[in-house]
Order: structure tokens, then C-alpha cells, then sequence
């Protein structure tokens, strides 16, 4: 019986491991999965590792989009493969490698706050720009690291784009423009719902429903022009002064009525304000009765207070017949009301309205109301 | 042809946001943050779903 002898082959050289960005298991560009792959680890591990370090200092995400850039994908593996990194894409492992020496910058040295204060504002941006691309057209941060970098710029676009869409909704629905702004929101939904059956129009989806959010908050804060911006400063001389209605768009409004001439009995106040602070201050022999509601904001009145999202004050006290008694009816959008004899924290005679935090017992109390 | 699921629900839902708002601003409804924000995070989250669900992979 021959045996044929049987030549060892010698071993093939171990490939070098490689580290690329997963096509499998990924959640947003591969990266951790990857990591996990190459280091045969629970990529969830790096998943947390980079969520904590994003929440600290931001340097988590500097360091993915870094190696979003740097990291080839499974995808391209073929030709990254096959070629050295410095003939694929040079230039962007140079900026990856100009990012990785960032992000190391402001841990290294103390002064390079200042550096992290810019870089993470930034690379919250491209991944804003990233996410916003891939709601929109549906590509993921897949590819090299140049198609990476277009979707971050044209998500960026369609950012911006949102966000001029958003100030002009805000504005004409604050400007009286509502009807108009709901009427635009009802007709983009329905040439989106006849799109759905015709042919879908889902870049429009993303525009209106700025447009619509934008202009609900703006409604719900009951933000209103009306009245015009800046810092009023009213003091009338007798109860004849007294202005039905004061209004203010954005700004500040103090109403002092310290050396305002009142006669006995109810004296209505109505104010309206869309965004800003008030200020009425009254003289201490008169009694207050407040009916007040702010959307988003601060009321203050003497001994009360009262803070948050839809916030009410309502205090109705009695007056004796000799003593008047100012009816505030005030409704605020956005921003703070306070009442009260004092006004140590108003520089009024300089015209200069500092609505600094609340001094104790500033706004003294309401005693001239009947106990 | 079955109609696209993505743009019937976020259809819907801006339809529904819009209605709202004029009902707002022809004062039928009285608008507040504690009727609209959940309307909003719903009208986001269901769009936001929808469209995920259907997205070709």
C-alpha cells in the first residue's frame, strides 16, 4: 500500500485585523458595532460609553463623527481593503485626525475650554445635519466619509431652511396672521394626503410641521405683536389718565402709580402683554384685586406668587367704601407680573427697568383691603 | 396602487394641527400649552413612527 506523502503547506500570513464600521447591527453609522466586532465585545458597552461621554463634555460625540470620518464601512471593505489609507481619502484622515487631536485639546489643557465651547456646538450641528438627512431622504450615514459629510451639509440646509420657515410662522402668527398660518398648515396637509394616493410628496411633511409647531407656540404662549416692542414706562397724573388698556408686543412695561391721583372705589387696570415683564406699582393706601393668567411665566402680587405653564392668580379681596380698589385684569404670554408698593429694584428715573430676582418682602403688603 | 402610509399618517396628523389652529384663531377653542403640547408630541411621534416603518431598507 503506497502511501502518498503528504507535503505541510506552510501557513498563509495572518491577515491584520481590521477595524470597520458594521453593516449589521448598527444604530446610527456602525461605529460602536464595529468596535465591538474588532475587540469581540458587547458593542453596547461602547454604545454607553459614548452616550456618557457626549453628556460630559461633549467629547463622546466629537469622537464617533471622528470615527465616522476615519472608519471605512463593511461596505466599501473591498476597495479599502486593497488599497493603503493614504490613497483613500487622505485628506479626511487628516481632518479626522485634526478632530481626534480637538477633542483631546481641551482635556489636555485647561485653556482648551474655550476650543470645546466652539467644537461641540459644531459637531452637534453635523449630527443634527446627519439625523435631519436621513428623516428626510432616508440615508442613513452609510458610505465613505465624503457622503457622510454631503448628507451632514444638506441636512444642515434643510435646518436652516427649517428654521426660516419656523421664524416666519412664529412672526406672522404672533403679527395677527393666525387664520392665514392654520389656513397654509390644512392646505399642506391635504396636497400631502393626496400625494399619499397620487405620487408622495414627503420633503413637504417635514416644512409644515414646522410651520404648524411653530405657530401653536406661538398661539398657545398667546404671544400677540399687538402694542409694539420695547420698554414703556407709564405714570399718570389722576384716574382720567388711566389708559383702558395697555399693551405692550415685547418688552417691558412698568405702570407706577405711586403719585397717581385714585378716588374711592373699584379703578379697572387691563394690561396685555405678549412676551416681557410687568412691573404696576401702586401707593401703600391702596387695596389690589387681581385677576391674572400667564401662559409661560411669573405672577407676584404682594404676599402671593405663583409659577409655571398655563399659571392663574386670582385674589379678590374686599375694600371699605373710602379706600380704592385697583381691579388688575392682566393676561401675559410669556414672561413675569408683579405688584406691589415698592420699587426698590426699578432704576425708573433712569429709565433703566431692572427685573432682577425678587428681594424678600419687596413688594410689601396688601393692607388696605379690609381683613 | 396602495397609498403611501408615511404621508397618510403625517398627512392626518398636520391636518389635525392645523384644524387646531384655526379653531384658535377663530376663537372656538381657547389654545393652551397643556392641550397643545401633547397634540404636538403625538402629531411629531406619529409621523416620526410612521415614517420609520415604511422607510425602504
Amino acid at each position: 500500500m503506497n502511501e502518498t506523502p503528504t507535503r505541510q503547506l506552510p501557513p498563509e500570513p495572518a491577515q491584520p485585523k481590521r477595524l470597520y464600521r458594521a453593516r449589521s447591527d448598527r444604530v446610527i453609522g456602525g461605529v460602536c458595532a464595529g468596535l465591538g466586532r474588532y475587540f469581540d465585545v458587547d458593542p453596547i458597552i461602547f454604545r454607553i460609553g459614548a452616550v456618557v461621554l457626549t453628556f460630559i463634555g461633549g467629547a463622546g460625540l466629537l469622537a464617533y463623527l471622528a470615527a465616522l470620518l476615519l472608519i471605512p464601512s463593511e461596505e466599501d471593505a473591498g476597495v479599502a481593503t486593497g488599497e493603503t489609507p493614504a490613497g483613500r481619502n487622505r485628506w479626511l484622515v487628516v481632518l479626522g485626525v485634526i478632530v481626534l487631536l480637538c477633542v483631546a485639546w481641551p482635556f489636555l489643557v485647561g485653556g482648551g475650554l474655550l476650543v470645546a465651547g466652539l467644537l461641540v456646538p459644531v459637531a452637534i450641528l453635523v449630527a443634527a445635519g446627519v439625523l435631519v438627512w436621513w428623516f428626510v431622504s432616508g440615508e442613513g450615514p452609510a458610505g465613505d466619509a465624503g457622503d457622510v459629510a454631503k448628507r451632514a451639509i444638506l441636512g444642515i440646509g434643510v435646518l436652516l431652511v427649517c428654521g426660516l420657515i419656523s421664524i416666519g410662522g412664529a412672526w406672522a402668527a404672533a403679527a395677527g396672521g393666525e387664520t392665514i398660518v392654520a389656513v397654509a398648515v390644512i392646505v399642506a396637509a391635504v396636497v400631502i394626503l393626496a400625494g399619499a394616493f397620487l405620487r408622495p410628496v414627503r420633503w413637504l411633511v417635514l416644512p409644515a410641521l414646522v410651520l404648524a409647531l411653530s405657530a401653536g407656540t406661538v398661539q398657545a404662549a398667546g404671544i400677540d405683536l399687538e402694542g409694539g416692542v420695547g420698554e414703556r414706562d407709564y405714570r399718570p397724573a389722576s384716574a382720567a389718565d388711566l389708559q383702558d388698556r395697555y399693551e405692550l408686543g415685547i418688552g417691558q412695561l412698568v405702570i407706577d402709580l405711586r403719585r397717581t391721583d385714585l378716588p374711592p372705589g373699584d379703578v379697572p387696570l387691563d394690561v396685555h402683554v405678549g412676551v416681557g415683564d410687568v412691573r404696576v406699582v401702586v401707593p401703600d393706601d391702596v387695596c389690589v384685586a387681581t385677576d391674572a393668567h400667564v401662559r409661560v411665566g411669573e405672577l407676584r402680587t404682594f404676599e402671593r406668587s405663583n409659577d409655571g405653564v398655563d399659571v392663574d392668580l386670582e385674589d379678590r379681596p374686599d375694600a371699605p367704601a373710602d379706600v380704592t380698589r385697583l381691579l388688575v385684569k392682566a393676561n401675559l404670554g410669556v414672561g413675569s407680573l408683579r405688584i406691589g408698593h415698592s420699587a426698590a429694584d426699578l432704576n425708573l428715573d433712569h429709565g433703566n427697568f431692572d427685573f432682577g430676582p425678587p428681594v424678600p418682602d419687596e413688594l410689601g403688603r396688601n393692607t388696605a383691603c379690609a381683613s | 396602487m396602495r397609498p403611501d402610509l408615511a404621508s397618510l399618517v403625517a398627512g392626518f396628523c398636520i391636518l389635525a394641527l392645523g384644524v387646531v389652529l384655526l379653531l384658535d384663531a377663530g376663537g372656538t377653542i381657547d389654545l393652551r400649552f397643556g392641550g397643545f403640547a401633547p397634540l404636538a408630541c403625538a402629531a411629531i411621534g406619529a409621523t416620526l413612527g410612521a415614517v420609520g416603518m415604511t422607510r425602504p431598507r
